[in-house]
């Protein structure tokens, strides 16, 4: 090879089309750099092997309840579990507080931010990721406003992520997948069977050429047998009867 | 306003950076001044009146400058000022090249005091203004005031006040009440209410402009009213030797203040469990320590539906856009006879067509039915 051209490649400014990119530094002094999502298959394709921080992630799930919040269930737990705080911008549902606990995760280090009108959403989650106190910002924006979210709001949320240093998690509908992002790391979530299919649809880095199957927290898997007699009797179902059920001894 | 700068002059570097700091608080709330220095309290009062910024740090150069200030700007009573100038003196020079003695007996004795205090040949105690006990002050608008911006400029110079205040008390507070008034005896009352004590004038600032933007004025302001509440000794925390976590707690409550300021108190909310078999009260959304009673539960969604949403049944299975599959179940729970709120309802997980993972149970009871009361995500 050309002398001229190795000289070249070693430059720290020059990345190559196969490996991954370093993000650039900052302009101010913030933990930047990537933390361990808890799956090793997915940190292998994850630029810097984890959920990167002072950067905006979008998940872009096909339908709610596939495993979209397990597959970020160890990081929040390691993040909650080291006392950092993590925030709940405009979450779909109430939250069950007994199934965060299970999850690992600390409740007294979860805030839930419940806003009424979509400028205060955006309005909250901005301030929310420019805080240099949340580690973790999770954010549910497209369901609060009608046409989906503002085209410029995703930048917005981007430089706040930027400024705040702390990881930023955007839940969106999977149609969203072919618009135009400003956000670094886009993955696809689908399910598949008992398992949940990720895709990286962009990433710094080469382009990722196969989906990861992962094995996210399955309620039904790690429990076949839940019949679990609170209080009295279990009545018998009425109708059909499913077929995994098991009836306890 | 006289201060007593002598022990000072270090801990602000030197006369004249105390002076530019004084020039530049006072230019920060708009007061014109006439600054002077002197020897003695009323020589730089008397400086000050006559204009010029005079700076004599030391006796020898207060009493030279003393010399030149002109009769008025001692305010003497109307009768002897009259008096005075008959004699067809001008200015403290000329009274001073009088013999002492003559000039008692001829302008009377407080003015010769006057002159002897201001010369340094007499002491001339003064007493310490002590801040009040509790701060309450309030700023006249010079027009009506209906943009929130203005308002807030405005009150700027109010939370200054209230940071020296709680400065020199050493102290924080939680809770601070904003009036604003709209004459003919209508006000509005802005309660501000902090996570945790503060001091610092920024915060409030910021708290206050979410608090201004998020009301509706019924009418211009005329005036604002600030009043704080207990006031609590501020937290001494030793700076962290490398960047500690005192900052992002700080930064969170400064966060969180604001949000209530904006949403509201019921907006923003903590999670805590509470010992209920009953899901929908499993939770509770406070701030606070979570209970350890939890041992070993059995799979519970992350998600909770409030209220629980009622599905159709086909067949006798449950239907949610096509039939659910049942994959796990039945759990039974019964509780709450004692309180009104009843259950007894037979929990399965479920699966939709789409994949979707939903905590649904049927109610035995009359008139029953299936409901959707979870998603596992």
């Amino acid at each position: 090879m050309n002398p001229a051209l190795i000289g070249a490649l070693q430059r720290g400014d020059i990345r190559r089309g196969d490996a991954f990119a370093v993000a650039p530094a900052p302009a101010r002094c913030v933990p930047s750099g990537t933390f361990a999502s808890g799956f090793a298959a997915l940190d292998a394709e994850l630029p810097g092997g984890g959920w990167p921080r002072g950067a905006l992630t979008e998940l872009l799930a096909g339908h709610e309840g596939i495993g979209e919040l397990g597959l970020l269930a160890p990081a929040l737990a390691t993040l909650t579990g080291a006392g950092k705080i993590v925030v709940l911008v405009a979450p779909p549902h109430c939250a069950h507080a007994p199934a965060w606990a299970a999850a690992g995760i600390r409740l007294d280090c979860l805030r839930l931010v419940f806003p009424r009108r979509p400028r205060d959403a955006l309005w909250a989650g901005v301030e929310a990721l420019r805080c240099g106190g949340v580690a973790a910002t999770l954010l549910w924006l497209d369901g609060m406003f009608r046409g989906g979210l503002p085209a410029n709001s995703l930048r917005r949320l981007q430089v706040a992520a930027g400024e705040g240093g702390g990881a930023a998690f955007c839940f969106r509908p999977a149609q969203c997948a072919a618009a135009a992002s400003p956000a670094p790391l886009r993955l696809q979530l689908q399910a598949a069977g008992g398992q949940l299919r990720v895709q990286l649809l962009k990433r710094r880095g080469p382009p990722a050429r196969q989906a990861i199957l992962l094995d996210v927290r399955q309620p039904a898997d790690f429990s076949r047998s839940i019949s679990r007699v609170v209080a009295g009797p279990a009545l018998p179902a009425a109708g059909e009867r499913p077929e995994p059920r098991r009836v306890p001894a | 306003m006289r201060l007593d700068i002598g022990a000072s002059l270090r801990l602000f570097g030197g006369l004249s950076g105390l002076l530019e700091r004084v020039r530049a608080d006072l230019a920060a709330m708009d007061i014109p001044a006439q600054l002077a220095v002197a020897a003695t309290p009323l020589a730089a009062l008397w400086l000050a009146r006559t204009g010029g910024n005079a700076v004599c740090p030391d006796l020898a150069a207060t009493r030279e400058r003393l010399a030149a200030v002109p009769l008025p700007a001692l305010q003497l009573a109307p009768p002897l000022a009259r008096r005075v100038e008959d004699f067809g003196l001008r200015c403290v020079g000329d009274l001073l090249a009088l013999p002492r003695a003559g000039l008692g007996a001829r302008v009377g004795k407080p003015l010769l005091l006057d002159l002897g205090r201001a010369l340094g040949e007499i002491a001339d105690p003064q007493t310490c203004f002590v801040f009040p006990e509790q701060f309450e002050q309030a700023l006249e608008l010079p027009a009506p005031v209906d943009a929130t911006p203005v308002l807030l400029f405005a009150a700027q110079r109010l939370i200054a006040a209230l940071a020296g205040w709680l400065a020199v008390r050493n102290g924080a507070v939680r809770e601070i009440e904003c009036l604003i008034d709209h004459g003919h005896g209508a006000t509005t009352a802005l309660p501000l209410a902090f996570s945790a004590p503060v001091h610092q004038a920024a915060r409030i600032e910021r708290v206050l402009k979410e608090r201004l933007d998020a009301v509706h004025l019924p009418a211009p302001a005329l005036a604002l009213r600030l009043a704080a509440g207990d006031v609590t000794p501020r937290e001494q925390r030793s700076h962290a030797l490398f960047d500690g976590a005192g900052q992002g707690d700080e930064a969170l409550a400064d966060l969180m203040d604001r949000l209530v300021a904006r949403l509201g108190p019921q907006a923003v909310q903590g999670l805590a469990c509470h010992a209920d078999h009953r899901p929908e009260r499993a939770s509770r959304p406070v701030a606070g320590k979570p209970s350890a009673t939890l041992q070993a539960p059995p799979p519970r969604p992350l998600w909770l539906v409030e209220p629980p949403e009622a599905l159709p049944e086909r067949h006798g299975r449950p239907q949610r856009g096509g039939a659910l599959v049942l994959v796990a179940g039945p759990e039974r729970i019964e509780s709450g006879w004692w309180d009104g709120g009843d259950a007894r309802r037979d929990y399965f997980i479920a699966i939709d067509a789409a994949g979707r993972r939903l905590w649904i149970f049927r109610d035995p009871r009359p008139p029953g039915g299936w409901f959707l009361q979870g998603v596992f995500a």
